[in-house]
């Protein structure tokens, strides 16, 4: 098969402008402004098959939203290519914006003052769905997400999950081929959220839409995302299985030990860093060359009732990746 | 066009949908609109209770005029400015990708997509009062008027609309612009009155830079069949180019939009 979605050293600079503090600077600025180029995103290269879901993953202003923008059509780059499903995005042909669909967590497209239903039905006229299609879906779609009398409420007085829930279903009506997430968890309870990924997990299954899903919750990438792309100042760090980013970034692993006598942290931190010890608990943190040998000699050495080796959380390895730590 | 009905249609029932839930809203307004038609017709009264004729119009054909002045006005107020008044608000709250990514025309669904439907009050009583002024004075409104009044009114809703499409695209560079609204209507009230009867420079002003003149003055005109075939012409062409340029210049924005927004 070949990919929907391929960037050749796709690119995008801004010019924003530049303003001091202070209500001088303020006034200057609107005779004289003075500009700044920033790249938000460098020559990013890759290409994403049908039915796959891709984790972006940054820290805020990487370039994450960005690149979905310009996939979704909504900006021109300022150099390289891209292709989706086919279409160059920003030339945005109906046919192209017919077959994809963009979640944004922090804005909502639905209609503040009238029933959810309502709004379905404004993209139904958009969407040019018949009314048959349209029925079925929205009982599919019902059903999936649990939206029963959710529905008939005017929007304004759905809770922010539930509104969540109600934009996805929005979002899916005209079946996108592909599903652009751009932080669909953000502000969620944590059931909530959980509730949002199977979901989306489900659609893709159902239906082998791709998936391109930027989050700050790890949570979501790991549930979701096979395959990842780190992103940071614009830049591509790492495109590859999520467990292959733990084990490229990470230099180090976790040993948690229970022993049957408490030992002081000091005669600990002979075997490795000591994040935590207390009452015959303890966390250990090794270089992984030494794992090996480490664990031999605390066997050996200490009575040790239970020890587990685990990579660290993988929002320490995103951490160390983005502070620069492991690079 | 079938695509533009069909938009229509269903903004008109959101629209109707959304009002419902403030009935009162409805009330304010129908008193808002009889108010300002009370005090139209009143300055008309009192302007001929001291002379017959002003700049060649008499009472019947200025209330004819306060009645295309409501048509046009409720017209206005019904889609085209709630919608490009929200189209601005999208643009500042970053909304307007929703309205970018659906397979539909942006200036189009821009244009209609929020209905004040109670607004049809106006357009009601408008054309009440224009069918009183016919009626009242028994002028002579055969089909040659009606249809050079329905031509003009079409030539002047074009003109009006690309004129409010001009200056919402401007958000696309300054994001705030609500103050130049706040001019459009100042300069629309002076349209209650004749065009012909201010100093040169405003008529000049309001025919070619805000083209009231056209909105209103002219169909009211040609109610009575008073239009010359060089202003229906130059109507025509004005309608032509601002329906042309405005197009362009929205497109202009649109790049705009997705060249330099974060």
């Amino acid at each position: 098969m070949s990919p929907v979605i391929e960037l050749d050293r796709l690119s995008k600079s801004y010019v924003v402008p530049v303003r001091d503090a202070g209500i001088r600077a303020g006034l200057v600025s609107l005779f004289k402004r003075k500009t700044r180029t920033v790249e938000a995103v460098k020559d990013v290269s890759l290409s994403i098959e049908p039915g796959e879901i891709v984790g972006f993953l940054g820290p805020n202003g990487a370039g994450k939203t960005t690149t979905l923008k310009m996939l979704s059509g909504l900006l021109h780059p300022s150099g390289g290519r891209a292709s989706v499903l086919g279409f160059e995005p920003w030339k945005r042909p109906n046919d192209f914006l017919q077959q994809i669909t963009l979640v944004m967590g922090q804005r909502n497209q639905l209609i503040w003052d009238i029933p959810v239903v309502d709004s379905f039905d404004r993209n139904r006229v958009i969407y040019q769905l018949g009314r048959e299609v349209y029925r079925q879906r929205v009982d599919e779609l019902t059903d999936l997400l649990d939206l029963g009398e959710l529905l008939t409420k005017p929007v304004r007085n759905l809770s922010l999950g539930e509104r969540m829930k109600c934009e996805v279903a929005a979002a899916l009506l005209h079946h996108p081929k592909i599903l652009f997430l751009d932080e669909p968890t953000l502000g969620l309870d944590v059931s909530m959220q959980r509730r949002l990924r199977e979901f989306v997990a489900r659609y893709n299954k159902e239906t082998g839409a791709a998936v391109l899903l930027t989050s700050h919750y790890m949570a979501d990438v790991e549930a979701l995302c096979p395959r990842v792309v780190v992103i940071h100042h614009g830049e591509i760090l790492f495109d590859g299985r999520l467990v292959d980013l733990i084990e490229k970034f990470s230099a180090q692993k976790t040993l948690v030990l229970e022993l049957e006598e408490s030992t002081s942290a000091e005669a600990l931190a002979l075997y490795g860093d000591v994040v935590s010890a207390s009452e015959g608990r303890a966390t250990l943190r090794v270089p992984k060359k030494e794992t090996a040998e480490v664990t031999a000699r605390l066997l050996r050495e200490l009575k040790v009732q239970d020890l587990n080796v685990a990579d660290p959380p993988i929002d320490e390895v995103i951490d160390q990746i983005f502070s620069g730590a492991a690079r | 066009m079938v695509r533009a009905i069909r938009l229509l249609g269903v903004f008109l029932r959101i629209g109707l949908l959304g009002e419902a839930q403030y009935r009162a809203n409805f009330v304010i307004q129908l008193l808002e609109t009889g108010l300002g038609l009370v005090t139209a017709l009143g300055t008309i009264w009192i302007v001929f209770s001291q002379t017959d004729t002003l700049g060649g119009w008499g009472p019947a054909e200025l209330a004819a005029l306060v009645g295309v002045y409501f048509i046009v006005y409720g017209g206005i107020q019904l889609v085209v400015a709630p919608s490009l008044q929200k189209f601005m608000e999208d643009i500042v709250s970053g909304n307007f990708d929703y309205t970018l990514t659906k397979p539909a025309d942006a200036q189009l669904l821009s244009s209609l997509s929020e209905v004040r439907v109670w607004r049809v009050a106006d357009v009601v009583l408008g054309i009440c009062v224009l069918t009183a002024a016919i009626i009242r004075e028994s002028m002579t409104v055969g089909w040659p008027q009606t249809l050079q009044f329905l031509l003009a009114l079409a030539l002047g809703s074009v003109i009006v609309y690309s004129f409010w499409i001009i200056l919402a695209t401007l958000a696309f560079w300054f994001i705030r612009i609500d103050n130049l609204l706040q001019i459009f209507w100042a300069m629309y009230t002076a349209g209650r009155w004749p065009v012909g009867i201010y100093p040169e420079w405003l008529k000049w002003t309001l025919t070619v830079v805000v083209p009231i003149a056209f909105a209103v003055t002219v169909p009211a005109e040609a109610v009575s069949g008073r239009v010359s075939g060089m202003t229906f012409l130059g109507a025509a062409a004005l309608a032509l180019f601002l329906a042309l340029f405005s197009r362009w210049f929205w497109r202009q924005g649109i790049r705009r939009y997705s060249g330099a927004s974060a």
